[in-house]
């Protein structure tokens, strides 16, 4: 998985479909890869994996307060969120660790990324905001407040994606239609079935920012 | 909790009430008893002031702004993370497993071996470690050395039926007989009288729950006599008891809790296999672990739909009575048993005789998921019954309503049809020109949803006035935070952000666990006794203030407590009471729930006959449920029954490889589930000509109808009937080659 991870870094652009067409072969190879990766290296004669410990001091901007943390080279920026700051940042999920469900969505500079894409050291210099950073339980921004209003979120796991990712799409597209609000949201995958209300919380929302 | 004291009559009367039930997936009236003077119902269902609303979730306002805390977002000092190492071959016997060079690496705190030796599916656990990172412990599996004594396997159902199959079980047959119901000479008989005869198999796939939070749990245990589980589960209470077992300790002294829980879809009861390695490896660091599965463990061994797999036949007169059936059912659930539910499901089909089979393979087994064996039943008999009417030449609608006695389906059949459209069909199958072709379907489905009494709910009010309601449910997201305030807001007439709930921990009060849709018709009976309790002792405390109004007579409304023509507000009232406050207990009462909802569900595709995509248009579901406690939150769950259907019946499935016995669309980005893109128009419909003032389940009953809808729009749009799901574009096309093939040889 390290691996693959560090092949894919570069995808930044949110959109599934168009991170698929970067990796090429997806799906049942990879699947596949896995397995027969991790025989090999199991099977190998020094099966010690060459050292991979080892950490560096990252400074992050953290909906816009400076946090230091040490981790890996390797370390994800979803799971320095999550793992590693104190106090942990965990409105960001981690349901699929590969770039293909857009639960873990932060925005880097304004910018919706898949967290689980991006190192960590690779995002430093950077403005982070997580879903943490739009708003509050006693002061939400306007898609968050929409959201609630019309039920967007079940579970609500994904929810902290989609909320994120069209907060960031809104400031792009401040009055989209119905057909941009889906495209907006294609990299994001919700299991309960809340898409209807999250497409009705979206039109919502931009109607109400821009009156 | 301290209990007041009830008055405590001499048993009492009872009156006999007629209620349905759903037996083997049919409806039937059964006559049940229940107290005469069973105590203020719920009174009629458009009476209500915050039930039967549309209320935003209570909870809405955490899980937005990403404050809602989950067992994923758990993180305890001195934690260690866990992983399960999985077992490559379809099937195999672990002989050697080398931890030494793992156990090595900095940072790996434990190895742990799995239960078993012999691993029957590909993806199975082997061993699991702690560590002090994630990345760490996905290290130390890579450095495990496994010798495997590799055995045969078998994973698709049309080769482990085969005599010389590999045993999924050794001396054991790959199919085993579970059942035979009716009399095969009668039904034989009676298809010889038919008019028409139609016969077919039904093939659906093996289906994931795909939960986005994945299953897991993080165990506090430290050394010490006790601990508290943080778990992903749809069951508090089945937690402790297997939990207590793996670390060494009582039951009482562990705890079980979950604030919020990122889905289950009947996929997450007791603690499972990874929460037994995660309780050994907590017990053998003595600190806290956290094991939560990966996206590809949560594919492999998390437990799936069961596949099915349905060789029908029927007959049918002119008139479009189906006069028989004969049915042999596979349930496809792996080295489990799978499940699926009697054929003919809901029809009348005259003199039916089925048998039912599991077949095993070397796959995962197949666990509960929403609604178990009802959508795979529903799928193959809503063909079939297609199938029958467009052979007769008679409209599927009209046809339905003459083999389904229950009127309930009728009504809401006639109101689905005219909300898609129905008058709009072509009702000659594949008659619209051109190569975009649009098509309609419908279907109908039940469920149970009758509740149990295994809820004890406490009320509490404060002198100060605030009031709790507590009780260890758990909200799957189906929203019932949000109903346990609602409903002991509008008993004692305050607003719903008045209430505060505690529910998700097992030191609360007993509650069963999910499934079935059995919560919202188990947990609202003992809420509302312990409201309208809490209320009729507040009442006594205030009736001093109100000239000595009787109890029974005082109301709680707006805010304010009133009787005499006097009225005192909320706080004033509250203000009367004693430094304790009041504490009312609440147990389950049958009389305010009750069994068996139906609903229908319309579709309408979009078929492009050139490439064999499946654009889904528009889909209406009509679902009853006695009395909706939150209309809002109805919705929601009808839009998510019909989505996960149109998963099921258009993109999903679980591919297996037949050689190397695994699994190839492990991940979310190959195994295809519904997405923004595919949405069509939906129309969740509340019925509300169901009258009957009862909380009954209805979340299962809403996933069900809505497969064969989407089979029957394509069969509609394209005539071409297509029985093996998912429709993807290929079968499409194949399909329509080969009936051209067919009608040129003609």
């Amino acid at each position: 998985m390290t691996k693959s991870r560090d092949d894919e870094k570069q995808v930044r652009d949110p959109g599934r479909r168009k991170f698929l067409k970067g990796v090429g072969i997806a799906g049942a190879g990879a699947a596949i890869a896995d397995h027969l990766w991790i025989e090999t290296a199991a099977e190998g004669k020094d099966a010690i994996p060459e050292s991979l410990s080892g950490t560096v001091k990252v400074a992050l901007n953290v909906n816009g307060q400076m946090r230091d943390v040490q981790v890996e080279p390797r370390t994800t920026l979803l799971n320095a969120l999550r793992n590693h700051l104190e106090p942990a940042v965990t409105g960001p999920k981690l349901v699929c660790d590969m770039g293909t469900c857009g639960a873990c969505t932060v925005l880097l500079d304004g910018k919706p990324v898949y967290s689980c894409l991006v190192l960590a050291v690779d995002a430093t210099s950077k403005q982070i905001t997580t879903v943490e950073g739009l708003g509050s339980p006693e002061n939400p921004n306007t898609v968050q407040a929409a959201f609630v209003e019309h039920d967007a979120s079940m579970c609500g796991f994904c929810t902290p994606g989609f909320v994120t990712t069209i907060s960031a799409y809104l400031k792009k597209n401040p009055n989209p239609s119905l057909a941009e609000v889906r495209e907006a949201c294609k990299g994001n995958f919700c299991r309960c079935g809340t898409y209807p209300k999250v497409f009705e919380a979206a039109l919502a929302a931009a109607k109400g920012s821009q009156a | 909790m301290q209990q007041q004291p009830q008055p405590q009559a001499t048993p009492k009367p009872k009156k006999k009430i007629r209620v349905p039930r759903v037996v083997n997936g049919v409806e039937q009236m059964v006559e049940i008893e229940v107290d005469a003077d069973a105590g203020p119902g719920w009174g009629p269902n458009d009476k209500h002031t915050l039930l039967n609303k549309r209320t935003t979730r209570v909870d809405g306002p955490l899980k937005v702004t990403g404050a809602a805390r989950y067992t994923y977002d758990q993180r305890l000092p001195g934690m260690l993370y866990g992983r399960i190492l999985r077992c490559p071959h379809g099937h195999a016997r672990v002989t050697k497993l080398d931890t030494e060079a793992a156990s090595k690496i900095p940072g790996v705190k434990a190895i742990v071996p799995a239960p078993l030796a012999e691993v029957r599916f590909a993806g199975g656990p082997v061993a699991a470690v702690a560590a002090t990172t994630p990345e760490i412990a996905g290290d130390a599996l890579r450095a495990i050395k496994v010798t495997y004594e590799v055995l045969p396997h078998v994973v698709h159902a049309d080769r482990a039926i085969r005599p010389e199959a590999p045993k999924v079980v050794a001396e054991e047959n790959n199919l085993q007989e579970k059942g035979k119901n009716g009399d095969p000479q009668k039904a034989e008989a009676a298809l010889a009288t038919a008019d028409a005869i139609v016969e077919a198999e039904y093939i659906s796939p093996r289906i994931h729950h795909a939960c986005l939070e994945t299953h897991g749990m993080v165990v506090d245990y430290r050394g010490g006599d006790s601990a508290t589980i943080y778990a992903s589960t749809q069951g508090i209470f089945t937690i402790p008891g297997d939990a207590a077992k793996e670390l060494g300790l009582e039951e009482s002294k562990v705890v079980s809790s979950v604030e919020h829980m990122g889905g289950g879809f009947g996929s997450k009861f007791g603690i499972g296999t990874e929460g037994m390695l995660a309780c050994r490896l907590s017990k053998q660091t003595k600190s806290p672990v956290k094991l939560m599965l990966t996206r590809y463990d949560e594919f492999v061994m998390a437990g799936n739909r069961s596949g099915s797999w349905q060789k029908l036949k029927a007959g049918v007169k002119n008139d479009g009575t189906i006069v028989a059936l004969t049915a042999r059912q596979y349930r496809l659930g792996g080295v489990g048993q799978g499940s699926q539910a009697g054929q003919p499901y809901i029809y009348r089909m005259g003199d039916a005789y089925r048998e039912v089979y599991a077949l095993h393979t070397n796959e995962d087994s197949a666990i509960a998921m929403r609604a178990p064996g009802h959508p795979q039943a529903s799928f193959a008999v809503e063909s079939l019954v297609d199938e029958l009417a467009y052979k007769i030449k008679m409209d599927p609608v009209a046809f339905r309503k003459k083999n389904l006695r229950d009127e309930v389906y009728h009504r809401q059949l006639d109101r689905g049809a005219k909300e898609i459209g129905w008058s709009r069909r072509n009702p000659v199958a594949g008659g619209n020109p051109g190569p975009l072709k649009r098509g309609m379907g419908c279907a109908i489905g039940t469920w149970g949803g009758g509740g149990n009494n295994q809820c004890k709910t406490d009320v509490t009010i404060s002198r100060d006035g605030s009031v709790v309601v507590a009780l260890g449910t758990q909200d799957l997201g189906t929203g019932t935070r949000t109903y346990t305030r609602a409903i002991v807001a509008e008993e004692l007439g305050l607003g719903i952000n008045d209430v505060k709930e505690q529910i998700g921990n097992s030191k609360l009060g007993a509650a069963n666990p999910s499934g079935g849709s059995t919560t919202a018709p188990s947990v609202a009976p003992s809420v509302k006794d312990a409201a309208i309790k809490a209320r009729m002792l507040l009442a006594e405390r205030v009736a001093p203030l109100l000239g000595n109004a009787k109890p029974e007579e005082i109301v709680f409304s707006g805010g304010n407590v009133s009787a005499n023509g006097k009225s005192v507000a909320w706080k004033q009232a509250a203000a009367s009471l004693p430094a304790a406050g009041i504490a009312a207990h609440g147990e389950w009462r049958a009389d305010l729930q009750a069994r068996g909802v139906h609903g229908v569900c319309f579709a309408e595709v979009e078929v492009d006959v050139e490439t064999g995509h499946i654009k889904p248009i528009k889909m209406v579901h009509v679902q009853d449920c006695g009395l909706p406690l939150n209309r809002l939150a109805m919705e929601s769950q009808i839009n998510g029954g019909m989505i996960q259907s149109l998963g099921m019946a258009l993109w999903e499935g679980r591919v297996m490889d037949a050689q190397l016995g695994m699994q190839l669309n492990s991940g979310l980005g190959d195994y295809k589930m519904p997405g923004s893109l595919e949405m069509p128009e939906m129309v969740p419909l509340i019925d509300d000509e169901d009258k009957r003032e009862a909380v009954i389940g209805m979340s299962e009953g809403c996933i069900i109808p809505a497969v064969g809808a989407l089979v029957n729009a394509v069969f509609n749009a394209t005539g071409l009937r297509v029985r093996e799901l998912p429709i993807t574009p290929d079968k499409i096309l194949m399909g329509l080659m080969n009936a051209t093939k067919v009608s040129t040889a003609e």
